[in-house]
């Protein structure tokens, strides 16, 4: 078996992106609550085996999704919540402020990446997106489509904006436009000589709206409409519906 | 204009380590820069009065919830079986890469390869084969949604680990037989954490698409048994 070379290409991207998370501080804070609970997992099915008390002091050297590993003077180490950290003071006597994923964070979000399933012109299509967020109000994101159908294989890239009119409200729609390309393959069993592979260019316009649903997760609904630039007489117009989930850092 | 693929690829990794690991160069080349500056600086200043030993007005670093190593990725390599309808079963590879959501949830991404065997057809014919020898190679990625039941695992009375079955469900793409197919992915596995960052997985797989390689259209089942090492960063 003859390894593929994006398979390495994927390893060694990988390789270079754990250099840079592998820079860490330890955080110290005091305990301003009662207690503070410590479990043994990152997650709230796990037994408390440990409490610490008001007035001491733990050390935060790890976060797993909202979860924090902390270690006390005594050498006890477990998980506490966000929730907890979050009404711990810091060294200077200010309290520390902990991201919960709340609404909140998602208006300061800076990045964003959305997985969609839907339908383009009635066929089955799978898409995946990462947005940057400039201001509020302006998005800016790359798309990429796979349509996979009975007659052929369609693949589209995009780079558009998206208009967020009221970025406060919960529930809110956007305004899209943008533009990219189109790769269209039809199926072997219909073409013998196999690789006829059309480009297109196209613009495209669009509209969606969005809900803040759970702590880090927003869902999407969208419609896009797209004009394919074709080397034909004609341009081509397609439609595409789709529903997806996006996460947000 | 046409570039060498191998090329191109090879230039982006390189790029992209000097990028990454710029940072930790430039720290070490200015903390001994100026902690040079600073000490000549204070020699210069200090002529008329002795050097002070300690200097008093140390700056506090301050720490913030963002400095803190956040382990939401989790980063694989795995190895197994697949068995490919009508095609036998091979061995297959790949690599997959997990953002975890929240300590139920986490989306991932998975790219692997495998060689499709021969149909008995071909076997007990010894007719002309179905595929060419390139069109036997199968790669199939696909993003899921996976859902986590945390648990422990408690091998004697003391020793005891972290771990949890999980339950995928995802779509993707597979290309086999010089075609490129819509697939739905469905499986559940077992995650052993052997330590917070390090992990070992067991995954059991069903990719479904429609296939017509054998001549009429039909949805092909293609099960994966893989046991996968993951780490987390």
């Amino acid at each position: 078996m003859k390894l593929n070379p994006h398979f390495l290409f994927v390893v060694i991207m990988a390789s270079a992106f754990y250099s840079i998370a592998a820079k860490a501080d330890d955080l110290i804070v005091s305990i301003v609550e009662p207690y503070v609970d410590f479990r043994t997992g990152p997650a709230s099915e796990y037994p408390i085996f440990h409490v610490a008390e008001q007035g001491e002091t733990i050390t935060i050297f790890k976060k797993k999704t909202g979860w924090y590993k902390a270690i006390t003077y005594t050498g006890q180490e477990g998980w506490i919540s966000a929730e907890q950290l979050g009404k711990t003071i810091k060294p200077s006597g200010e309290l520390l402020y902990v991201p919960t994923g709340s609404f909140e964070d998602y208006t300061n979000r800076t990045f964003e990446f959305s997985a969609f399933g839907g339908i383009l012109e009635s066929v089955t299509a799978m898409s995946v997106a990462a947005a940057w967020n400039v201001t509020g109000n302006l998005v800016a994101e790359a798309t990429y489509t796979q349509a996979l159908g009975d007659f052929s294989e369609n693949k589209l890239w995009s780079i558009r904006i998206q208009h967020h009119i009221f970025p406060e409200w919960k529930v809110s729609p956007y305004l899209t436009i943008g533009a990219g390309g189109i790769n269209t393959r039809p199926r072997s069993n219909l073409v013998q000589s196999g690789d006829e592979v059309r480009k297109s260019d196209f613009y495209e316009v669009g509209a969606g709206i969005r809900y803040y649903f759970a702590r880090n997760m927003v869902i999407k609904f969208e419609y896009r409409n797209i004009i394919a630039l074709t080397d034909r007489d004609d341009q081509e117009q397609i439609e595409e519906f789709k529903l997806g989930f996006s996460v947000f850092f | 204009m046409k570039f060498n693929r191998n090329v191109v690829l090879s230039t982006a990794v390189v790029l992209s380590i000097g990028l990454f690991n710029a940072h930790v160069f430039a720290q070490g080349s200015s903390v001994k820069g100026s902690s040079v500056k600073s000490a000549a600086r204070s020699m210069q200043a200090n002529t008329d009065q002795p050097p002070a030993l300690i200097d008093p007005n140390i700056q506090r670093r301050e720490i913030n919830e963002s400095d803190i190593d956040t382990e939401d990725l989790e980063i694989g390599i795995f190895g197994g079986f697949i068995a490919i309808e009508d095609f036998e079963s091979s061995a297959v590879v790949g690599v997959s890469l997990a953002y975890h959501i929240n300590e139920n949830l986490f989306l991932e991404a998975r790219y692997a390869q495998a060689t499709a065997g021969q149909t008995s057809f071909e076997k007990l014919s010894g007719g002309a084969p179905f595929l060419t020898e390139e069109e036997r190679d199968y790669t199939y990625y696909n993003l899921s949604l996976g859902y986590n039941i945390n648990g422990e695992t408690f091998f004697t009375d003391n020793v005891v680990f972290n771990s949890d079955i999980y339950f995928t469900l995802g779509a993707g793409s597979t290309k086999f037989g010089g075609d490129e197919r819509f697939t739905i992915s469905a499986g559940a596995g077992y995650r052993l954490l052997l330590t917070d960052f390090w992990a070992l997985k067991v995954d059991v797989r069903d990719h479904v698409f429609s296939s017509d390689i054998i001549g009429v259209e039909k949805d092909v089942h293609n099960i994966a048994i893989t046991l996968s090492t993951t780490f987390f960063f």
